[in-house]
């Protein structure tokens, strides 16, 4: 069943519901910000305005004081000229507000003046001759009860200081917000268009264009970071797919030839009616190719388990200079026969493997077949382990014939043997085996010039923790303890 | 000697019956799990030969629940996967051998026969003979009339593997189990070598050679007289 692929709109994205959710909080907050400033920046103008009154007014009364009514007229003369610099407003009256002193023509409010503060406006005469209202704070004192002095300021400046501000204000929270929307929409199209290309191609792929891969730059941003590592795990699937047609190819091929002979065998028994004799004959070499047929099989369904990569069930810390000892005495005497020298020099490596300890010595025993096919009557091999940093290194060393370079790579493949070998009896099941079980033990195996001969390494991770006891020996560890410490037969 | 054989495969099952029969034991043949399951419970038998895949209960499980019912009949597995994980079920499940399929007729027979001669463990044995060879297990010491013979550990293990299992036969694939832990088979004549250098320190120089080939299945150590 194919799924329909969905389709893809912005405003669907989680991240562009995250962004306008984003936009939002911003809004407020940025609008919560700049209106507290534009309250608290009026409301410090007004007072300092009353203060500048408050201080202009207590100069004069003392003025007065000190020098009483001619003095105080004399400070205000010297103030005349003020409204112009200042915008400061002055006015000298009686009782009965008839002007005695100032800058102002008239009382400017209607009636008595009870309280302290008050605003009015009043006409200021321009250079051209022209009058504008000018509102005006300002504060009353009187003296000695026979005279009232008013002092006061221009607001026209300062309201429009406020309203300036309340403009800048509205202006910068909408420059805000459409910086933030377009960013924020300009990211919701990218990542749209990142997702909806990664869909594109994904669909492509599973159509059947396994070639394809994901777009991917080498900017480095999380998604191409994405992309390259789905690039990777589609190249390791499309080889595997590559390596299994070819494995599925080579055995088809395999299987046939013996299957042919058989066949050929048989049908040919069963023409001439053979003699009790010949039938025997037929039977037996029949009984060999199926023998080699099943092997082949047995062979293939091991790499194929070891490919599929689950753990092994048996999972254990196996000594691997123990197994490697092992094997090694139990081929001594076939390489005695065949004229090879089998040697395990001794490295006193106290490490183990976590792992598979049957196909650990199944590794190890295809290593040791590989060399004693191959390498000629006089020849020397050796299996020894290493310790490689925090990994162990299982290396068969012979002075064989060797594998050219180019071919390397090749031979670790499924029925992939070198030419020169074609007349040998063998699958060419032995290395990739041997490679599928290092594989699953998430090790590595290469192939190195031993000059002469072939040296194959194959890097195993160490197992650390059950060489000594763990630090916290709760319950849990009491098994694998028991376990570890029981003499090794 | 009562075998059941629980195998799907009608074919197979026909062949190995009259194999077993021919061999003088009297075979009893179950189709599937259940019906196998319901046999192995009612019936005695000596020895259950299972197929590990199995139409309506899978071998295993079959196993599983005999084994839960304390029917502790010797059971063999037959099975057509062979991976080392695979053995390892079958062993776990309960299950006393592990063959796998295809496997030449002797190799099955021989197993069947150690199976069924298998005694339970009594009394530990500290001293093997067969003829005039001796095995001190204690001491480690092997004596063939009277006089040492020099054995390396393996070469020890071997023969003790061998005199336990004196006239039957044992195939080369039960010597790599049983001896060295293997359980694959390796692509050279490994055991051949091995054997005729146990012969030659355990025969060479007497006139009744107590190690025997026996063609097509293995070898045997038996004493002739």
């Amino acid at each position: 069943m194919r799924r329909q692929l969905l389709k893809l709109r912005p405003l669907d994205f989680a991240v562009s519901r995250l962004a306008s959710l984003y936009l939002a909080v911003f809004a407020i907050g940025v609008g919560l910000l700049l209106s507290s400033v534009y309250l608290l920046a009026s409301h410090e103008l007004e007072l300092e305005t009353d203060r500048v009154i408050e201080a202009e007014l207590e100069g004069l009364r003392d003025e007065y004081e000190l020098e009483g009514l001619s003095g105080l007229m004399q400070g205000l003369s010297l103030r005349s000229d003020s409204w112009g610099r200042l915008g400061a407003v002055y006015l000298l009256t009686d009782l009965k507000h008839e002007r005695i002193a100032g800058n102002l023509t008239d009382w400017p409010l209607a009636g008595n003046a009870t309280a302290k503060w008050v605003e009015f406006q009043i006409l200021a005469r321009t250079e051209d001759d022209s009058t504008i209202k000018h509102p005006v704070r300002a504060g009353i004192f009187e003296l000695g009860s026979s005279y009232l002095l008013l002092v006061g300021t221009d607001l026209n400046q300062q309201r429009r200081f406020v309203r300036d501000f309340r403009v800048a204000i509205l202006w910068g929270i909408g420059l805000t917000m459409l910086l933030a929307a377009s960013i924020g929409y300009f990211y919701v199209r990218r990542i749209g268009t990142r997702v909806r290309d990664v869909a594109v191609a994904c669909e492509k792929i599973i159509s059947g264009d396994l070639g394809r891969r994901l777009p991917a730059s080498d900017s480095g941003n999380e998604f191409d970071q994405l992309s390259h590592t789905v690039n990777l795990m589609l190249d390791r699937l499309e080889q595997q797919s590559h390596t299994l047609r070819a494995t599925f190819d080579s055995t088809a091929h395999d299987l046939r030839a013996p299957l042919h002979r058989v066949r050929m065998r048989l049908e040919q028994a069963l023409r001439h009616e053979a003699a009790a004799e010949d039938s025997r004959a037929v039977m037996q070499s029949t009984l060999v190719d199926v023998e080699r047929v099943q092997r082949t099989l047995a062979t293939l369904m091991q790499i194929a388990q070891a490919d599929a990569g689950s753990s092994p069930l048996q999972s254990e810390p196996v000594d691997l200079e123990a197994l490697v000892r092992e094997l090694v005495e139990l081929y001594e005497p076939v390489g005695r026969e065949r004229g090879l020298e089998l040697t395990v020099p001794s490295s006193m490596i106290a490490a183990r493997v976590q792992g598979s300890r049957q196909l650990l010595a199944q590794l190890i025993t295809n290593l040791i077949e590989n060399a004693l096919k191959y390498v000629p009557s006089g020849g020397h091999v050796s299996v020894r382990v290493e310790r490689r940093g925090d990994r162990l290194a299982l290396v068969a060393s012979d002075d064989g014939p060797g594998i050219p370079v180019s071919e390397r790579e090749r031979v670790l493949r499924p029925f992939e043997r070198l030419l020169r070998d074609a007349e040998q009896p063998g699958s060419g099941l032995g290395l990739s085996l041997a490679h599928a079980i290092v594989r699953l033990h998430r090790g590595r195996m290469l192939l190195e010039d031993n000059a002469p001969g072939l040296r194959v390494v194959c890097e195993l991770p160490a197992a650390t923790w059950p060489l000594g006891p763990p630090v916290t020996a709760t319950g849990l560890h009491a098994p694998y303890l028991a376990a570890t410490t029981a003499p090794v037969a | 000697m009562h075998i059941l054989l629980i195998e799907d495969d009608l074919e197979a099952a026909q062949y190995l019956e009259k194999g077993l029969r021919e061999s003088g034991f009297t075979c009893e043949h179950a189709r599937d799990g259940r019906e196998g399951l319901f046999r192995a419970t009612e019936g005695s038998y000596d020895l259950i030969i299972a197929d590990r895949m199995l139409p309506h209960l899978d071998g295993l499980a079959m196993l599983s629940v005999l084994r839960q019912k304390s029917i502790t009949t010797p059971v063999l597995i037959l099975s057509a996967l062979g991976t080392v994980d695979d053995r390892v079920q079958g062993l776990r499940a309960g299950g006393d051998d592990y063959l796998t399929k295809p496997f030449a007729f002797s190799e099955l027979l021989a197993r069947v026969e150690a199976l069924m001669r298998r005694r339970p463990a009594t009394a530990e044995v500290t001293r093997l003979r067969v003829a005039d060879l001796e095995l001190d297990l204690l001491g480690r010491r092997a004596t063939r009339a009277g006089r040492d013979i020099d054995l390396t550990a393996k070469e020890f293990q071997l023969l003790e593997f061998l005199m336990r299992r004196a006239g039957q036969v044992v195939t080369r694939t039960m010597l790599l189990e049983g001896v060295w832990d293997l359980h694959f088979d390796p692509q050279t004549n490994l055991i051949d070598v091995h054997m005729s250098r146990l012969r030659q320190a355990v025969d060479r120089g007497f006139d009744r050679p107590l190690i025997q080939t026996v063609r097509g299945a293995g070898y045997t150590l038996r004493d002739d007289a």
